[in-house]
């Protein structure tokens, strides 16, 4: 078995946002992530799970702490990561084929060979046919699919997700969490995906990380060793679910106490 | 079904003036016959027309020119954009028409005058709807343009760019609209310019004919339409076929 | 009613200080001619001296696009509705109204000259005019867009022809109303300028500058200036934004906006 090396490394993170109310959204937030792991960020809304993945991304930048990919600093937002946003954020103006083939033009590759090498992932997402669509004519999960192959064409070291599911229709949420799963597998790239849905992390992740409620640390994690592709009905995957709750609970609670008080000010 | 109204509208209308219902009301027969008349016999609407579509050209592709330039620097600063865009509020507030005495006054009562005209109205509300559409492209359509590895330059180009055309070009639309009327204005007031559809309703007050006002009316009207149309057709090819707008 | 204290808008308040400044001093130092440009201060004290008579000019204006605009609102408020309301009066008035709007108020002033005269009925008539065609259009597509099944909800449940137009029609078009009365009232004001420099006799700001332009008289054509600036800035942006305040604020958009 391969020895899993350090992939991420979060260190002592601390993130306050200056405005009408100075805002800490995490602090001392440590998280060390595994290569080819599957990492879930799990917490209540407002925990700052987001803004730690865009810290990941290189969108915004730590108050103080560091973070490392591979061992190296990240300053800046750079293709050696692949982001999949909450609100897909593609390109209206560009068809599917060109939205994905974005990246890999930047990078200095051909048309053609980007339009073929974005044809091989439009494939593996399952949108064959749909390459010269324009995006206001996908319906939401093919637009997510669309995103998810646009952050995987140009082969990043990590694949960063934003609440990916978030805006899509219970069934199709379900039918899209399979689908990573299958693509996952075929590539086992190293994956941080932020959720606050326990459903969604037991069924995906190697790890969950869950979060307290704003500032933002770890409140402690839950290995899940269950094979794949995991059953949701199966006795240990509900276990595992029970495990996640119980962290996440008191959290969730904290959470929106918070919320009422940022209503009444 | 366009024509309908009209196909209603007009023999009633040559009805009520031929039995002198209305005073001073040309039927459309003699304004007909003035068309062909000022067409073809004289020749002189083809002049008027090139007059006034050589000048608008000029003043909206200047307003065009600048207004996106101006409009493009002033977008990508906030700070620089919070100070402007209260300063071009005001200066919008100043009806194009209000500026044409200070142009006749400077630059004299010819065709200058005019295309300053032309310029003015089209370039603010080319410049706020450049700055306006910089401005409000959705961050995560930056973000995800920084993390495929977009430079600066990539970014503006790729993604501020395009994604301003949803506000630049209604912006387009609204300031040739705005464009004719002036340029209307301006040729009626204006007295040194000899050819325009301005020229020409202000010219046939002077010698009471009518029925060459209204004549100077509809094609004044037809061609407001008309332009306003094209640019309804590039509006329709873009940002329309993007999904970037909810209604033409 | 709240001004933002940005720092952008303080900047924008230096800025034009600063530009009246460098006027004043290349005016006075014969950089640029007064006889064209003249200087702020001169304008200051014109207005110091005429204020009545200027005031009186701007009440005019304000009196015609008041008369105006209210009258066109109320016709082509309803006209519009109703036009929205059945299909076959919308296809037969709107390539009318889509084509007669395209004509500008200031081209139509001598012909309405040689009809109904100088002054008053002439510029009236034709503010009512440009102001009534956005109104009515933007009316008209409000009511269009009303998703049947709102109206259906209120039918079912038992909502007689004057609740429906009350409680439903109004409301749900309040949107495209609002867009449609912002356009007219724009046009409205710029083109009773543009008629007042042509039809006007005696009063209007309109009729200020313009005279004084034809006596150039340069610092009251650039007094008037200022003063259309000033005063529509600010009916722009306080009446309108406390009209939409109090309703598409309050109401929710209902719909997505036309620009």
């Amino acid at each position: 078995m391969k020895k899993n090396q350090e992939k991420i490394k979060i260190h002592n993170i601390k993130k306050t946002f200056e405005g009408g109310n100075k805002v800490v959204a995490l602090e001392n937030l440590n998280i060390n992530i595994n290569e080819n792991e599957f990492a879930v960020i799990l917490g209540p809304s407002g925990c700052g799970k987001s803004t730690l993945l865009y810290l990941l991304a290189g969108f915004e930048k730590p108050t103080s702490g560091k973070i490392y990919l591979d061992g190296k600093l990240i300053k800046k937002p750079s293709p050696n990561r692949g982001f999949v946003f909450q609100d897909f954020a593609l390109y209206p103006w560009k068809t599917v084929l060109k939205n994905i083939a974005f990246g890999l033009e930047l990078k200095g590759i051909s048309k053609k060979d980007s339009a073929n090498k974005s044809m091989d992932y439009i494939k593996m997402v399952g949108l064959e046919g749909f390459e010269h669509a324009y995006p206001h004519t996908l319906s939401g999960g093919m637009k997510q699919r669309v995103g998810i192959a646009r952050a995987l064409v140009y082969d990043p070291e990590v694949l960063l997700m934003d609440e990916p599911f978030g805006a899509l229709d219970a069934q199709t949420r379900k039918q899209m969490q399979i689908e990573l799963e299958k693509i996952w597998e075929k590539t086992k790239k190293t994956v941080v995906f932020v959720t606050h849905s326990v459903i969604e992390a037991a069924y995906l992740a190697d790890k969950v990380f869950v979060m307290t409620a704003r500032p933002g640390k770890v409140k402690g994690i839950v290995g899940v060793n269950l094979p794949r592709p995991r059953d949701y009905t199966d006795d240990n995957f509900l276990k595992v679910r029970g495990k996640i709750l119980n962290l996440l609970e008191s959290e969730v609670e904290k959470s929106m106490q918070q919320k009422q008080e940022i209503e009444t000010t | 079904m366009f024509i309908l109204p009209f196909i209603v509208v007009i023999p009633i209308w040559e009805i009520i003036s031929q039995l002198e219902l209305i005073a001073h009301l040309p039927p459309p027969s003699l304004i007909f016959s003035k068309f062909i008349f000022l067409a073809f016999e004289e020749g002189v609407l083809a002049q008027h027309l090139i007059g006034s579509v050589y000048r608008l050209l000029i003043g909206y592709i200047l307003a065009v020119s600048f207004g996106i330039f101006l409009g493009t620097i002033v977008g990508l600063n906030k700070l620089i954009s919070d100070t402007i865009t209260p300063l071009l509020s005001l200066l919008i507030s100043i009806p194009t028409i209000a500026w044409v005495p200070v142009l006749l006054i400077t630059l004299g009562l010819g065709d200058e005058t005019v295309i300053a005209a032309v310029f003015l109205g089209g370039f603010f509300a080319i410049t706020y709807s450049v700055i306006h559409g910089i401005r409000t492209v959705n961050k995560n359509l930056i973000n995800a343009g920084k993390i495929v590895g977009a430079g600066k330059y990539k970014l503006f180009e790729s993604v501020l760019l395009p994604g301003s055309l949803v506000s630049l070009i209604p912006g387009l639309r609204l300031a040739i609209g705005y464009s004719w009327r002036a340029l209307v204005g301006a040729e009626m007031l204006a007295a040194m310019v000899r050819w325009g559809v301005g020229k020409m309703i202000f010219t046939s007050r002077m010698s009471n004919v009518i029925e060459t006002m209204f004549l100077g009316l509809l094609i004044i009207g037809i061609a407001g339409l008309l332009l306003d149309r094209l640019l309804l057709f590039i509006e329709n090819k873009t940002v329309v076929k993007w999904g970037m707008v909810t209604e033409g | 009613m709240e001004f933002k204290i940005k720092l952008g808008n303080i900047l924008a308040i230096i800025i034009i200080f600063i530009f009246f400044l460098f006027w004043e001093i290349f005016a006075n130092y014969e950089i640029i001619q007064i006889a064209l440009f003249s200087k702020p201060s001169l304008i200051f004290l014109k207005i110091y001296d005429n204020g009545f008579e200027i005031i009186g000019h701007l009440l005019t204006t304000l009196y015609r696009l008041v008369l105006s605009f209210f009258i066109a609102m109320i016709i082509g408020i309803f006209f519009g509705m109703l036009m929205g309301y059945d299909q076959h009066i919308y296809r037969f008035f709107n390539p009318l109204i889509t084509t007669l709007m395209a004509i500008p108020g200031i081209a139509m002033a001598p012909i309405f000259i040689i009809w109904l005269g100088f002054g008053d009925p002439t510029i009236i008539t034709i503010g009512i005019i440009v102001a009534f065609f956005p109104i009515v259009y933007n009316a008209a597509i409000g009511v269009r867009s009303i998703d049947k099944n709102h109206v259906n909800a209120a039918k079912i449940m038992g909502a007689k022809k004057k609740h429906l137009f009350l409680k439903i029609y109004l409301p749900h078009s309040f949107t495209y109303i609002i867009i449609g009365v912002k356009l007219g009232l724009a046009r409205c004001w710029r083109t009773i300028i543009a008629v007042e420099f042509i039809a006007a006799t005696g009063y209007g700001l309109g009729y200020m500058i313009w005279d004084a332009y034809e006596y150039l008289n340069v610092t009251i054509v650039y007094t008037g200036i200022l003063i259309l600036a000033i005063v529509f800035f600010t009916i722009e942006k306080t009446i309108i934004r406390e009209v939409e305040k109090k309703t598409i604020d309050k109401w929710g958009v209902l719909h997505e906006q036309v620009s």
